[in-house]
């Protein structure tokens, strides 16, 4: 609820232009940042922002414009703000292109169920449908694409509209909403009302049955009847810990059960990596000791988790050796969508994980055997790398990356390569310190992502790591870093190629490099960086100079960027193959694995072309 | 009638009450569309409380399926509610059905006589061409097309099917009762009508 629900607001039944409202209840929901590109469409709002925070009384904070090179820039700053603190990211872009621009961060928000609202103009209500000129079907291109989309056809519904949204976007299981507003309505004179939302009869009924959702002592009784049958239970945790800020229910349950966890791409961060019972990532690029302890376990309790395809692969064969397997998720539409369970709680993580710890208050069972199994797995199947080699591996970079910034810096990535490596190696600690875009796998995501992040968190160290190729896709957002003077490091691990597929080319294409070489590119990044107002702007090629030059680039005072030109044959260990279950998982050179590798064993080509 | 048959081939009718708001039919058909579900048949109108449309769905599938595509539009936030008529067991369906079929003076009480059997209306009548409304089961449609087929049919439409449950299990009753607990204010049942 806004807070303009709850006390009379000081501007109610004052009348003024929809574009005005619209930044009042901005600035009431406690909107402090609006990431956005201007355009014809959209000018009124602008205006209206440069009037909020030019007026001496205005009632609320300023509220700080940030202009990226690119709309879809504006979409994932406001995702980077939104995941790194939780509240909802807002970004304003006009209409036709400003709003196609915008897709692709919609979708990946939608995704990765993360909070933003998305304004965008529209040609004014008597032009619609007349392929007006920067005209697109927006409320039907996005309503594919986010948790919900509006169009404002009526100016009286403006105010509760914009409040909606941000109601909408945070609540249950969260989302992008996106705002289509016409330019005639953002003209309109309104009467300020103050308060008010749109009624939505069915959401507003399943919201406060989630939000009254409880575990009942008989269903806690089954649970913990299954957690006293089973001798090597395993908490699966997805992102679903990190949107409730649940971290520390997680990490009390573990301990008070002990009961160790595996975490998603998204569950980064919900225990402290350093963690005994802590197993880090499992799934396709999981480590090798955490697909063990699923293959081994016996209970699986899923937490805010959805057994996605890099996950469960091979639905049949994940967790084969599980008795029971539990499910905790806030979406219904996830319980039983990939692999059927033996119990389920449709509730937020938090909620859910507390009562689970009320309930076992009395339950008692001693887990050594298992807990000593998974620190063996721990000890003796531990991600590695070739630590004899000349060239810069990706991991060592990583490795002295976590070490300078004790596992603590906000780490954003693009996609590929690198965001696995940044995944595996760099040893987190918190929640929400370790932004990516896992379901859509969107390159580009991770310069901008990290603006928006520093934007939200001043004091804190914000790194991107990036890709070569993905840090072409946003390049422009280089010169966003130093304009605003966000203090972000962008740390890119360059190995002249789209690397990630380069490793699935060499393991399913023969080694045909089809489009993903890029030794021959002209780009200096160096060159590029200092052209967009670096001060620090750096190459390492040389391994001996790799620490000496990462501490400097982290302890610089603005905006820095550093290439590390590393090792283009590393690749990404272990592997569990698209469709394969985690015994065919591939380790590499270096990581050991358990079963003995069978030589020359090669991937059945006729099973791929189908997976992804 | 009965869908029991078509349980086994996974043929089942969805009723879902919707807000009556502008673009709920293209989220709800877009959804569909994007998640590879299979729709045989959508129709839409408003309902006695002209804030609410009821909307039936038939879509093929397997119960999984099912089960998805309910939770899936449980979770579009104009959604009200939705109930799989055919898991009830217990409730009515109708589909409207105009058909222009071409007639000369020879075949025209024949024709006509078909339409008595099924108990079609003649609703217009031209030198050639008799053009009939047949209200029923989307089968009873089917077999009364069985029989015009060799006389030619000019035009057809079909309104796709429309349903709802028998006696007091309605969606709409049940809703009241629901956002009537909501406010925890008492609850008369209805009596069961006979």
């Amino acid at each position: 609820m806004s807070v303009a629900n709850v006390v009379d607001h000081p501007l109610t039944g004052q009348s003024m232009p929809g574009a005005e409202a619209i930044i009042q209840v901005l600035a009431d929901e406690g909107v402090d940042t609006i990431f956005g590109y201007s355009g014809g469409a959209i000018l009124p709002t602008y205006d209206a922002i440069f009037r909020y925070n030019a007026n001496e009384t205005r009632h609320g904070e300023p509220i700080r414009l940030i202009v990226p090179a690119n709309e879809q820039g504006a979409g994932f700053m406001a995702a980077g703000y939104a995941r790194s603190t939780g509240k909802v990211g807002v970004f304003l872009v006009t209409s036709g292109p400003g709003a196609t621009n915008c897709v692709t961060p919609i979708r990946d928000c939608a995704a990765d169920s993360v909070p933003v609202v998305l304004l965008c103009g529209q040609v004014p209500r008597a032009a619609m449908g007349t392929d007006a000129f920067q005209e697109a079907p927006v409320f039907n291109i996005m309503s594919a694409c986010a948790k919900h989309t509006f169009l404002v056809k009526d100016p009286e519904k403006l105010e509760e509209t914009v409040r909606s949204a941000f109601d909408i976007a945070r609540s249950g299981r969260p989302g992008p909403v996106v705002i289509d507003l016409p330019k005639d309505v953002q003209n309109t004179m309104v009467e300020f009302k103050g308060s008010g939302i749109l009624h939505f009869r069915g959401y507003e009924r399943r919201l406060e049955n989630l939000n009254q959702s409880r575990i009942s002592e008989k269903r806690a009784q089954q649970f913990f009847q299954m957690l006293s049958l089973s001798e090597r239970p395993l908490l699966y945790v997805g992102g679903g810990v990190i949107n409730s800020n649940a971290a520390e229910e997680l990490r009390e349950f573990a301990h008070r059960f002990n009961v160790p966890a595996v975490t998603t791409v998204h569950g980064i961060g919900s225990m402290d990596v350093n963690d005994d019972l802590c197993l880090h990532m499992l799934g396709m690029h999981g480590t090798a000791y955490a697909n063990y302890a699923v293959d081994d376990c016996d209970f699986l309790i899923a937490v805010g988790s959805r057994f996605d395809d890099r996950v469960a692969g091979k639905v049949k064969e994940f967790a084969p050796n599980a008795r029971f397997i539990a499910h905790i998720d806030i979406d219904a539409a996830e319980i039983g969508k990939v692999k059927a369970v033996n119990w389920s709680h449709v509730g937020d993580a938090k909620t859910s994980l507390r009562s689970l710890i009320e309930f076992g208050r009395s339950f008692e069972k001693d887990f050594t055997p298992w807990l000593e199994h998974v620190r063996m797995l721990r000890q003796e199947y531990p991600l590695t790398y070739d630590k004899e080699s000349n060239l810069i591996q990706p991991y060592e970079a990583l490795e002295i990356l976590s070490e300078l910034t004790n596992g603590e810096a906000i780490v954003v990535t693009g996609v590929g390569q690198h965001q696995m490596w940044a995944a595996q190696y760099y040893k987190y600690r918190n929640p929400r310190t370790w932004l990516t875009s896992g379901s859509m796998g969107t390159m580009g995501f991770g310069l901008p992502a990290a603006i928006g992040a520093q934007a939200a968190n001043p004091g804190k160290l914000v790194v991107d790591v990036d890709g070569d190729g993905s840090l072409r896709m946003n390049l422009g957002e280089m010169e966003t870093a130093t304009t605003y003077n966000l203090p972000v490091k962008i740390l890119l691990l360059n190995n002249q190629g789209d690397g990630m597929v380069r490793q699935w080319q060499k393991l399913y294409f023969g080694h045909r490099f089809s489009g993903s070489d890029k030794t021959l590119h002209m780009k200096d990044f160096v060159k590029a960086a200092e052209a967009d107002g670096y001060q620090f702007s750096k190459r390492v090629f040389d391994r001996g100079k790799l620490r000496d030059t990462l501490k400097e680039f982290l302890t610089f005072e603005g905006p820095a960027f550093l290439e590390v030109m590393i090792d283009p044959e590393a690749g990404v260990y272990p592997m569990v193959g698209p469709g394969q279950s985690y015994k065919e998982m591939v380790t590499g050179d270096f990581i050991k694995s358990r079963p003995a590798p069978k030589d020359g064993e090669k991937v059945d080509m006729t099973t791929i072309p189908d997976l992804f | 009638m009965t869908y029991q048959d078509d349980k086994k081939e996974g043929l089942h009718v969805l009723s879902a009450l919707v807000e009556n708001e502008f673009g709920v039919l293209a989220r709800i058909a877009g959804l569909f569309a994007a998640r590879g579900f299979n729709i045989e048949s959508l129709t839409v109108g408003p309902t006695h409380d002209h804030t609410i449309s009821r909307m039936t769905i038939l879509v093929k599938g397997s119960s999984t399926v099912i089960e998805q595509v309910k939770k899936q539009l449980n979770k579009l936030i104009e959604v009200i509610t939705v109930q799989d008529l055919t898991e009830t067991g217990n409730f009515i369906t109708r589909e409207l059905m105009l058909c222009k079929v071409n007639c000369n003076p020879k075949n025209r009480v024949e024709i006509m006589k078909i339409g008595e059997l099924f108990r079609a209306k003649a609703i217009d009548f031209t030198p050639g061409s008799l053009t009939f409304e047949l209200v029923g089961s989307a089968e009873k449609a089917d077999n009364f097309l069985i029989f015009l087929h060799p006389y030619g049919i000019a035009e057809l439409a079909r309104s796709g099917v429309v349903g709802m449950n028998r006696g007091s299990g309605g969606l709409q009753s049940q809703l009241q009762k629901k956002l009537a607990s909501r406010v925890e204010e008492p609850t008369r049942e209805e009596p069961e009508p006979v």
